[in-house]
């Protein structure tokens, strides 16, 4: 659906896009992720016709962006990273406005946005002075927009950036639903574990370069983080301990707090089996879940270019 | 010691509860742009060059010593006299312009609230936008000084002239600037807050003395005696009244200059210097006293700020009342025409203080009917004339304002990019933006309109003028609206959008006559004839030129042949007579030109809108 070949964007000496190459399916959820300055936002602005590269193309839909800007419009939807809202109108008014603005019929607009407030969950918001919503709300709004032409390509960046984790968990459940719709939604965010849970593919961007391709299960052995989960059981850890250690895929059980650090053997992954045996010996399994913290560690090393 | 002796000096020069850190911001800001730099040099050069080629002029002459040296002092006059007029407006522009975003700029850059939670004080935050600008404009002056000094040989001029005239400048701009800031802290749209400012100062300068004036003539007689207010008026106390006012006073100045001995019009400038300062003092006081107030409650996103808890209180039962139908408006058309038309057409910080405004202004516009009427001067096509100088002047401002303005504050609120995404096409987004910009200025060609077509009825003024000046407005609009849009859409920031629009009129149809009779000066085969034909094609003489050829009460009543145009002359400009047809050709080949550059301007910023998105 989005096809990115030796894209490179430069002001001035500055190379911000380095012959990126990126390819994403249709009704995907790709994960655009890199350290602040990386190029993503440059990336996105090149994809939705906002700025000219210095070389390379890029095809949404098949659609060269440099060429069929227009059509390439209405099948994207772009929420920036920084928005305005206009501050003279109501909710209603606003996304009204952007409904006439692509060219959607008088007659069917009232439809569209309560269809698309209904969504968002901002019915309640419907005739508010858009100035006057929280960042959330905007956020959400932003969204709303986005959705207003019922294009097949979201392009968001850093939708999630200030959200407290309420909203962004509100964020990722529309996201979720969007990919049901059936979009391909191409999100940037500098931080990795916001994403991992709904991407089904992600990038890498470090100084305009893409530093990795892949799915969240290829990228965890690169990042160093694989076979680590938390399992935290109810009541005595020490039977869970014992009963872990015996499994042959089983390094290491570590006591770390109130929850047990368990590493795998090289190139096993044994969530299931964890599960199972612990169950099976009786004891009342809590969670059990991947080291999170640790995603983050090893993108920061990652972006620094020390593991490759 | 040395040290300390100057930091002394230092810290009473730049006193630190005055200034501050953001006076050294401002600075440091404005000294990185290559810009200023630039523009200062091509004002220099222009200024180089224009007293060069008078100089050349003058110098050619060879004969009687004694007339060359008064012919050189007579140059010299006009000369300083030019500059310092020049200066004396386009100063006031500069720093109402440049001061118009000085809080807005803070607002969108989301840096006004982090100002707000430093210890900094309200005073220093209004005190440092102004000097800054201050400084900036004060060096403007001050680097064009050593040219004035050098005219001096020519003779003539004392130095007290050019230091007054620098000082009375000075103290002019300060308070401009003040009125704008002051102006600027309740609206965060700079278009407002340019021709906010220039309304609160015509009116100022212009209009409250104009209509004393005509108190004077007229309610003195009458009610003088029995109120006894024969004594308010009294030559003294309508001197101190002049002195409250700038323009007048660089004229006073500069007709004692021109011709010394006289007595001329009482005017003391250290006086006038002081009442301005103390005026932008009051103002100043009073801005840093809102400032803190309103840029919270900008901050905190309780935009509307004048419109006080009323607004708020509003909004919020707005918020909690059910969903209801009918409430809000449905986009119909054009999207982009829609969004444009949609704000009031008389905007106001809100609707009470605007129609009061307006109230206000047309009554004082009424007072003037009815003292012209009052003393049979409505017959008179000195009348009309300067009455459609009047609303041409505005319109030319407005327009401009309204034009630059339209792209640049997209920019700045950051919705440029979500228009631009959209499959609108350019041209599309810019006719909504021109549209917007013309119904602007709907209300002041309307009172021209009212204007013409009231004393076309009484009898006062030839129908043919409405057609007339339906083609001067016509391509003034074009031609403003196309160069105000291109400049919107080539640069990122509203003040520089606005003073370059007002740069291409100012060059246009200030600088363009002075270098026209400068060439008609030196040359020989096309002795004056240039500036006559370029003065032709100026809004300001061709509405002078349609009204005083078709205004008044003798012209009113005429027969079509007997229309004859330009032989009365109110700008101290005169031509040769000629008749209607001549005039209408003047006209028609005006506007083809003008309108064909504006829409070259129109495609420039077609070309341009994609670029510098921000
Ligand atoms: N309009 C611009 N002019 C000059 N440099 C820019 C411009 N936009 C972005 N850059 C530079 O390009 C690099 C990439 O920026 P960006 O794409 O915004 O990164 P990201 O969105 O990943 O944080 C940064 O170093 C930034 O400073
Ligand atoms: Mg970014």
């Amino acid at each position: 659906m989005i096809e990115i070949k030796k894209l490179t964007k430069n002001f001035g000496s500055l190379i911000a896009v380095d012959h990126l190459d990126l390819f994403i399916g249709a009704g995907d959820i790709f994960g655009f992720i890199g350290p602040n300055g990386a190029g993503k936002t440059t990336t996105m602005r090149i994809l939705v016709t906002l700025m000219e590269p210095t070389s390379g193309i890029a095809f949404i839909d098949g659609l060269d962006v440099t060429r069929k800007g227009k059509e390439v419009r209405r099948r994207v939807g772009y929420m920036p990273d920084f928005m305005g809202v206009y501050d003279d109108l109501k909710v209603f008014e606003y996304l009204e406005f952007f409904a006439a603005a692509f060219g959607i019929e008088y007659r069917k607009r009232k439809a569209i946005v309560d269809g698309v407030l209904e969504l968002t969950d901002l019915v309640s918001k419907r005739n508010a002075q858009v100035d006057s919503l929280s960042r959330g709300m905007q956020q959400r709004l932003g969204l709303a927009r986005v959705l207003i032409h019922d294009p097949k390509v979201l392009i968001l960046d850093e939708p999630a950036s200030g959200l407290d984790p309420r909203a962004r968990i509100e964020i990722r459940e529309l996201l979720r639903e969007l990919k049901k719709m059936g979009k391909t939604i191409m999100i940037s965010s500098h931080i990795l574990s916001e994403l991992e849970e709904i991407c089904d593919r992600i990038g890498i961007i470090e100084h305009g370069q893409l530093v990795f391709g892949g799915t969240m299960d290829e990228i965890r052995p690169r990042l160093g983080i694989q076979g680590k989960v938390r399992v935290k059981v109810l009541g005595d850890s020490a039977r869970a301990t014992e009963l872990l250690t015996a499994l042959p895929q089983i390094h290491q059980v570590e006591t770390v707090g109130d929850y047990l650090s368990v590493t795998f053997r090289e190139g096993e992954q044994a969530d299931g089996v964890i599960a199972r045996t612990l169950v099976n010996g009786g004891v009342d399994l809590v969670y059990l879940q991947p080291e999170q913290l640790k995603l983050d560690d090893a993108f920061l090393k990652l972006t620094k270019g020390i593991v490759h | 010691m040395i040290a300390s002796v100057k930091k002394t000096f230092l810290s009473m020069v730049r006193p630190k509860w005055l200034t501050g850190p953001i006076f050294e911001k401002e600075l440091r800001v404005s000294s990185r742009r290559r810009r200023n730099y630039v523009l200062r040099f091509f004002y220099i050069l222009l200024l180089t060059i224009f007293v060069g080629m008078v100089w050349l002029s003058v110098a050619e002459y060879q004969g009687d010593v004694t007339y060359q040296r008064s012919r050189m002092a007579a140059a010299g006059k006009e000369i300083v006299m030019t500059i310092v007029f020049f200066q004396f407006i386009a100063t006031q522009v500069l720093a109402i312009v440049m001061l118009s975003t000085a809080i807005s700029d803070e607002v969108y850059h989301r840096t006004l609230g982090l100002l707000m939670t430093t210890p900094i004080t309200s005073l220093q935050v209004v005190m440092g936008k102004v000097l800054s600008k201050l400084l900036q404009l004060g060096l403007l002056l001050a680097i064009t000084l050593p040219m004035l000094a050098v005219v001096r040989i020519f003779g003539g001029i004392p130095w007290g002239y050019l230091l007054s005239s620098f000082c009375v400048t000075l103290t002019a701009v300060l308070f401009a600037g003040s009125v704008s800031l002051l102006i600027s802290i309740n609206n965060r749209r700079a278009y407002a807050v340019i021709i906010r400012t220039g309304f609160v100062l015509l009116s100022f300068y212009l209009i409250i003395p104009l209509i004393l004036a005509a108190l004077m003539g007229y309610l003195v007689p009458l009610f003088g005696p029995i109120l006894n207010v024969r004594g308010f008026f009294s030559p003294w106390r309508w001197a101190l009244l002049a002195h409250l006012n700038p323009f007048y006073g660089i004229m006073a100045n500069t007709e004692r200059m021109m011709s010394p001995g006289t007595r001329g019009m009482p005017f003391i400038w250290p006086v006038h210097c002081l009442v301005m300062l103390g005026l932008s003092a009051l103002v100043l006081t009073w801005s840093a006293k809102i400032v803190r107030r309103v840029a919270l409650r900008q901050v905190t996103g309780q935009l509307d700020p004048s419109a006080g808890g009323l607004k708020v209180g509003r909004k919020r039962c707005r918020d909690s009342a059910p969903v209801a139908e009918g409430r809000v408006k449905r986009v119909i058309g054009p999207a982009v025409v829609w969004k444009e038309l949609r704000a009031p057409l008389i905007q106001g910080v809100d609707h009470r203080n605007s129609y009061i405004g307006l109230a206000a202004t047309l009554g004082m516009l009424l007072l003037t009917y009815i003292t012209g009427y009052l003393d049979r001067s409505l017959r008179e096509e000195f009348w009309h004339v300067s009455y459609g100088l009047l609303f041409v002047f505005i319109g030319i401002i407005v327009a401009t304002v309204f034009s630059a303005t339209r792209i640049t504050t997209e920019k700045e609120a950051q919705t440029w990019s979500l228009l631009l995404a959209t499959p609108l096409e350019d041209r599309d987004i810019l006719l909504g933006k021109a549209v917007s910009a013309f119904r602007r200025c709907l209300p002041i060609w309307g009172l021209l309109a009212g204007h013409v077509i009231l004393f076309v009825l009484v009898g006062y003024i030839h129908p043919i003028a409405i057609f007339h000046l339906a083609i001067l407005v016509t391509w003034l609009t074009c031609f403003v609206t196309g160069t105000g849009l291109y400049f919107s859409a080539r640069f990122a920031r509203t003040t520089s959008a606005v003073l370059a629009s007002f740069g291409v009129m100012l060059s246009l149809w200030a600088v363009g006559p002075v270098l026209a009779g400068l060439l008609d000066l030196m040359g020989g085969s096309i002795r004056g004839g240039l500036l006559t034909k370029y003065m032709l094609i100026h809004p300001a003489i061709q509405t002078q030129l349609i009204l005083a050829g078709a205004g008044g009460a003798a012209n009113g009543r005429a027969a079509l042949a007997e229309l004859q145009y330009g032989e009365r002359s109110v700008l101290g400009f005169s031509l040769e007579e000629f008749g209607l047809s001549d005039m209408t050709f003047i006209l028609t080949v005006t506007a083809l030109a003008y309108v064909g550059t504006g829409i070259l301007f129109f495609f420039g910023a077609k070309r341009r809108l994609r670029r510098n998105i921000v």
